[in-house]
């Protein structure tokens, strides 16, 4: 069969066009974004609220990785942001780690818990998400119950005089840039397409040659890096680390409302999304200190039942051109 | 369609059998199909003529007998295995990747392919062509309607320059304009010197285009052979009409 036609040419150019304009806004963007983010402390900006800001950023967009891209829902996410910040806390504190040193090791330590759960991927919808919260409060409780010299028991463990939040902000930076450029690479790479194929049928995919146990695992871990280095940072960011706070429910419950608010699938979405709803918390919070997290619930039921793609899912929906240039 | 000079078998099934708890859906299936043929396959609903299908593509493991493809022994390998020994199929409800756009639907088989993305989209996009569905080459997958999902689907099972094609029911719920357009690239893709196996329940189609027919009853082939002589087949006749 012959498949050469004379409209080729233009398409070719149409695309290099979109590409250039990708990749210009991109870079647009990524570049106002960290001259913002660096000019933080000098300006002495909110210095905490920014701090988590691009936690919530890096936490959102890792878990559009698990969901968005992957099909997954993963109720039990916190566990490798807790297993990351304790890995951070015990190096530094019982081993004398470098702070410096130690992050790496929460990044790995959330690989390996990833791995550990991998035989869970074969589940999936409603049973892998239970199947994850149950893991998630395994995890809890064998930290727990670990000797209190290792984990500090329940006061938790203190960094002692090794807070520095400016550079621990500067290196939350690096963290949600390093997060976003892989998540930008995974969007347009071919892992990127086998996962979503994956996600919207596995069975199909299967028969297309994508082999769905291997695409589903590289998601899997790549979802689990970014979470735990967070837990870290935050660790090294507030000097304590406790069970309550590192494993608690919370942190998965706005880790998911941000990413769904925004849009989960796209990579803009979940970036947007945190943004977003950060504000609107900080704002409520600032406005209504007593009924704060009731308002914020509202916003959300509201959001999700008028824009269930979310805000930029939404967006792209109505615009199918602008796919092409907003990922 | 003439019949062909042909030589090995492209797909062997050979004494497959397949339950599904007190349900036998392939009774010992003895079938080939020669390269460069189309082999149509009828029967009645619950003939078993999917399941077929499904343990040739690796979806089902079959309780007993062999695959093979191309005189290659595909039994027990995974559905992706068998993807990349050449064999691409297309779906009874069209099973394209909703949320991806139709450029990306077509990419998906060819993720693993040495070549650049640039030549892969190229040659998408051609296909997309081919099909008539190239301005919509930017849309979701979801956004098309049955006919067309029917079309990329097509193109999608072709882009992998597969040496097997099967096709499960390609003309169901598609308009007769639609089917017409669906029949001359069925002949593109047996004129192209691909093994085509194909389902349907439009016999007129099938007899078009087969150069061979094998019915099957109850998980069992119940006749095999030319057109002429399947339609006439007391045994198809019977279990049609149940007369």
């Amino acid at each position: 069969m012959s498949l050469k036609t004379n409209a080729a040419a233009p398409r070719a150019s149409e695309r290099e066009s979109a590409r250039r304009i990708y990749f210009t806004l991109a870079a647009i963007i990524g570049g106002v974004v960290s001259v913002y983010f660096v000019l933080v402390p000098v300006l002495k900006l909110n210095l905490a609220f920014h701090f988590y800001l691009m936690l919530w950023i890096t936490m959102a967009s890792a878990f559009n990785v698990a969901s968005g891209f992957s099909g997954y829902m993963p109720f039990g996410y916190v566990a490798f942001y807790g297993v990351g910040a304790f890995t951070t806390a015990i190096l530094v504190q019982k081993l004398h780690f470098p702070v410096l040193a130690a992050l790496p090791f929460s990044g790995i330590a959330g690989v390996t818990l990833g791995l550990m759960f991998a035989p869970t991927l074969r589940l999936s919808g409603i049973y892998f998400a239970i199947v994850s919260l149950a893991l998630a409060g395994i995890c809890r409780l064998v930290i727990t119950n670990l000797p209190e010299e290792v984990t500090g028991g329940s006061f938790g463990l203190h960094l002692g005089s090794r807070a520095e939040p400016v550079l621990s902000f500067y290196v939350m930076m690096c963290v949600m840039l390093l997060a976003l450029g892989t998540i930008l690479w995974l969007s347009r790479s071919r892992l990127g397409k086998a996962l979503r194929a994956v996600r919207d049928d596995a069975e199909a995919a299967d028969m297309m040659g994508v082999n769905v146990v291997r695409v589903r695992l590289y998601g899997w871990l790549i979802a689990a890096f970014f979470p735990a280095l967070c837990g870290g940072v935050e660790a090294w960011y507030t000097n304590v680390v406790d069970t309550e706070t590192a494993f608690n429910t919370l942190t998965t419950a706005k880790t998911v409302i941000y990413a769904v608010a925004g849009g989960l699938g796209t990579v803009t979405g979940p970036i947007v999304g945190a943004f977003t709803m950060v504000w609107l918390d900080e704002l409520i919070w600032r406005e209504f200190p007593r009924i704060n997290m009731l308002i914020l619930g509202i916003a959300t039921v509201l959001l999700v039942l008028f824009l269930p793609r979310g805000l930029i899912g939404t967006l792209l929906r109505r615009r199918p051109q602008w796919r092409r240039y907003i990922p | 369609m003439s019949a062909t000079k042909t030589t090995a078998a492209a797909i062997g099934v050979h004494g497959l059998h397949k339950r599904f708890g007190g349900l036998v859906a392939l009774d010992g299936i003895e079938l080939e199909a020669r390269a460069a043929e189309v082999l149509g396959i009828i029967g009645v609903n619950g003939a078993g003529k999917t399941t077929l299908m499904n343990c040739i593509c690796g979806i089902y493991r079959a309780d007993r007998g062999s695959v093979s493809i191309g005189g290659r022994d595909m039994t027990g390998l995974t559905p992706h295995e068998i993807a990349h020994a050449g064999v691409g199929r297309t779906f009874q409800i069209p099973r394209v990747f909703r949320k991806m756009s139709l450029i990306d639907n077509l990419l998906v088989p060819v993720l693993d392919r040495n070549q650049t993305d640039r030549a892969l989209i190229e040659r998408a996009e051609a296909m997309l062509e081919q099909m008539r569905l190239i301005e919509l080459r930017h849309n979701f997958a979801e956004e098309l309607s049955g006919g067309q999902q029917k079309l990329l689907e097509m193109a999608r099972m072709l882009m992998p320059e597969p040496k097997v094609v099967m096709l499960d029911e390609p003309f169901a719920g598609v308009h007769p304009t639609l089917c017409r357009f669906m029949i001359e690239q069925i002949e593109a893709i047996a004129a192209g010197g691909k093994t085509v196996l194909l389902i349907s329940h439009d016999l007129t189609s099938i007899y078009r285009l087969s150069h061979r027919v094998a019915a099957l009853n109850q998980g069992r082939v119940i006749a095999e052979g030319s057109v002429d002589e399947i339609r006439g087949n007391p045994a198809v006749v019977e279990a049609y009409l149940g007369a």
